[in-house]
């Protein structure tokens, strides 16, 4: 994978479209975990949302680098 | 003897450290807790632009500082308004470099253009969405001007400014949610309860001895501030995720029925004055004694009910009540005396009429209060889909329009002053100028505010001096730096904590972020430094002096505009052709309100004007919708029209109030009253309808022939008034 793509002639680091990709992953995991009512199961909401994040965005990372 | 002396002070000491404990903790440490997460946000933007080498850490810092709250949805709902501010600003400007970057004159002016337009539209939306505007309007500044001086940097200075201002928004966000996280929840429902229980105290301390007072007038310009606040927390709780739709939807709705229940409440004690004054006692007794009934409903174990378990059982006593009402009423009716006249039985119906409605909204209210407590049912849910209430903007187009001006002004002539004199702090000038005239247009008092914000930029700029030519030169590495940054940080954000000292506390923060002396390495010049504080306090006294001429929020002109807006209500309410809902007209008159004040005071003699014309426009604008509700059950012509002819002459009294144009309503209103009462007319229409229009009109007719109401202080001839009342 290159490490930056060209945004409308903008040179822009692939990671910053890894990070966008990964909000958007986290939002809907986090609207299905809502919706299936799977938080009850959790102890600390943000905590968690942070750690799913931070593992989706590293998986992503691992794979440009 | 002496060791049980000993025991038993012991004892006291253990218990006196308790409670002082307590109240640290409910207290203190809230603020304590706040001003660490504030301090740690802080330094992790600070660390995070230094490890990404961002051109300017401190705009990271800033924007944390700009977004930390106290409540993690608030911090969300700020962000998101920041980003979105910030990249409208930054996109406007590129387009305005791309256009005029060789003529000055020419940028200035598109960009006075947009700021104008901006601090409108900071005017015109509420909380954070006003803040938007504010951001879109000097970002153009910040990345704007030094983009005129070095036109081909203006896309990297864009990028590495959004870029800053994400890294703080993370930043502010990671910590307020995860470190001890305050969620709006919990206070929205304190809030409920709270105004619940106010709102039952109100109804239970309404008694015939103290019906003349003043008390509720108060309560009721609370209300408004309440309604508004509320809005906003919930607009906020919807970012933190863990209130459903279904939830917040409620919220709005009992927000829109809180605004009429309280407006009815208001409309039943103005009658009960009324006929208190100059009625026949009979009649208030008897409206009393029904009255009473409601009361005993409302009172739990002689205390207002406090939570949503509770409501539930008052909801069904209300049900009750409701539907024994009728009978209730024709029982005391009955019990009248022989000897009244028409005008004191219409009194009485009237007044019954009215505590049937209250009854129903309240009915409602405490339902839905109720249901707040308990999941979702079905039922619930299919009454949400048809009702789906909403707080719309209702403004001043002058107003917004003369604080749009106001804006552009400041620009102007900051930016001669920049060209003429050639001055090196020119942009720096500019900047702060236009901060201060966007960021306050909204704020209730904005003379007062600046002028605290000019104390707190004084403070700021002698931190920033200690710390950039005392104490950075001498700090070597991340952690000095930090100890370096972090006394003007904890001292600026505790003072926000302070209601008294808020503006104080946000000058320091701007001032002292935006001056800190170091970019990538320490980057500090004492002459420039001196230039640019400089620049900051004049730039800041300018737009000071702007608020001052240009005066829309506390002069007594801004007050006449808002009668006058709520008058011209009133006259729409009358004559517009459109359906009319009682929401419409309680959001639109309280938001114009809204805008006047924070909701704070009512201490001084205007503002009071202003809540009584509101409570007038409302007590009027529901009848009025009724009035035509019934209108058009109607068949007979000469009714219909005969009622038409009331309205346009009650709306003729709203555009010129004149004793000539009250005679006329009054006259009109006695018309339609005695056609009505025609037995010929009665068949013809169905009871209730009938009941309704009389009942309704000589409602309006009291209003209109009240002493104390507020039409008669707009009244040029005042004094001749009474004999022409008389004269009718």
């Amino acid at each position: 994978m290159p490490r930056e793509i060209a945004l409308l002639d903008a040179l822009v680091p692939t990671l910053l479209i890894a990070f966008m990709i990964s909000v958007m992953l986290s939002w809907a995991m986090d609207w299905l975990f809502a919706h299936l009512g799977l938080y009850q199961y959790i102890w600390y909401h943000s905590l968690f949302r942070l750690a799913v994040f931070i593992c989706m965005f590293s998986v992503l990372g691992l794979m440009i680098y | 003897m002496l060791v049980s002396v000993s025991t038993i002070s012991k004892s006291r000491t253990i218990s006196l450290v308790r409670l002082a404990l307590r109240d640290w903790l409910k207290e203190d440490a809230p603020t304590m807790i706040y001003i660490m997460k504030v301090l740690m946000a802080c330094l992790l933007a600070m660390w995070l632009s230094l490890r990404f080498e961002l051109d300017q850490p401190r705009t990271a810092m800033l924007t944390v500082a700009i977004v930390m709250q106290s409540r993690t949805g608030m911090v969300f709902a700020k962000s998101y308004y920041r980003l979105l501010g910030s990249i409208i600003g930054i996109v406007v400007s590129f387009l305005l470099v791309a256009f005029f970057a060789q003529e000055r004159v020419l940028f200035l002016v598109s960009m006075a253009i947009w700021i104008g337009f901006c601090t409108a539209g900071s005017m015109v939306f509420r909380n954070h969405q006003s803040y938007a505007f504010v951001l879109a309007g000097y970002t153009i500044c910040i990345v704007g001007l030094p983009a005129t001086i070095t036109p081909e940097l203006t896309f990297s200075i864009g990028v590495t400014r959004i870029s800053e201002i994400i890294i703080g928004l993370i930043s502010a966000s990671l910590i307020s949610d995860l470190i001890f996280p305050q969620r709006i929840g919990d206070l929205l429902t304190a809030k409920i309860r709270r105004r619940f229980s106010d709102f039952s105290d109100m109804l239970r301390a309404m008694s015939i001895e103290k019906i003349g007072e003043e008390s509720s007038k108060y309560a009721a310009l609370r209300i408004v501030s309440d309604v508004f606040e509320l809005e906003t927390f919930r607009a906020s709780s919807g970012l933190e995720n863990d209130a459903s739709r279904h939830y917040r939807l409620r919220l709005s709705m009992l927000n829109a029925e809180f605004m009429q229940v309280s407006t009815s409440f208001h409309s039943l004690e103005q009658l009960l004055r009324r006929q208190n004054s100059t009625g026949n006692p009979q009649v208030v007794e008897a409206l009393f004694s029904l009255y009473q009934l409601l009361k005993t409903v409302i009172s739990v174990e002689d205390r207002s009910i406090v939570n949503e378990i509770e409501a539930r059982q008052l909801a069904t006593a209300l049900k009750d009540l409701r539907s024994s009402l009728q009978q209730k009423i024709d029982l005391v009716r009955k019990a009248l005396p022989n000897s009244l006249n028409a005008s004191e039985r219409l009194d009485f119906e009237s007044g019954a009429e009215l505590l049937r409605r209250f009854v129903d909204e309240l009915y409602v209210y405490t339902s839905t209060y109720a249901s707040l407590g308990s999941e979702t049912t079905e039922a619930a849910k299919d009454a949400i889909a048809n009702h789906p209430p909403r707080l719309g903007m209702h403004f001043d187009s002058l107003a917004v329009t003369l604080a749009g001006i106001r804006g552009a002004l400041s620009l102007a002539a900051m930016a001669c002053l920049w060209i003429f004199a050639d001055w090196r702090s020119g942009i720096e000038a500019i900047t702060i100028g236009i901060i201060t005239s966007t960021l306050y247009a909204s704020s209730p008092n904005p003379k007062k505010t600046v002028k605290q914000f000019i104390f707190g930029a004084i403070l700021g700029s002698v931190f920033v001096y200690i710390c950039n030519f005392q104490i950075l030169p001498q700090a070597h590495g991340f952690l000095m730096l930090s100890l370096a940054v972090a006394p003007a940080i904890v001292i600026a954000s505790w003072l926000t904590t302070r209601p008294a000292f808020t503006t104080i506390g946000s000058g320091i923060f701007i001032i002292f972020l935006m001056h800190i002396g170091f970019n990538s390495a320490y980057s500090a010049n004492p002459i420039t430094f001196m230039n640019d504080a400089l620049a900051d306090l004049f730039a800041i006294t300018t737009s000071g002096i702007l608020y001052a001429l240009i005066d829309l929020t506390s002069s007594g002109w801004s007050r006449r505009r808002i009668v006058k807006k709520l008058r011209e209500l009133v006259v729409s309410t009358c004559l517009e052709q459109l359906p009319q809902r009682p929401s419409r007209l309680e959001t639109r008159a309280r938001d114009l309100v809204q805008r006047l004040d924070g909701g704070h005071r009512a201490a001084n003699v205007q503002d009071k004007q202003v809540i009584d014309c509101l409570l007038s426009t409302l007590e009027i604008g529901r009848a009025v919708i009724a009035l035509r509700d019934q209108m058009n059950e109607v068949d007979d012509i000469a009714i219909k029209l005969q009622i038409a002819d009331c309205l346009k002459r009650i709306a003729d009294l709203y555009t010129s109030p004149s004793s000539r144009n009250q005679i006329d309503a009054i006259n009109s209103i006695n018309q339609a009253v005695s056609a009505l009462e025609n037995i010929m007319v009665a068949t013809k229409l169905p009871q209730f309808t009938q009941h309704q229009l009389l009942t309704m009109l000589h409602f309006i007719r009291c209003a209109l022939l009240d002493n104390d109401s507020v039409l008669s202080l707009h009244n040029p001839n005042a004094k001749s008034r009474e004999g022409a009342i008389y004269a009718t």
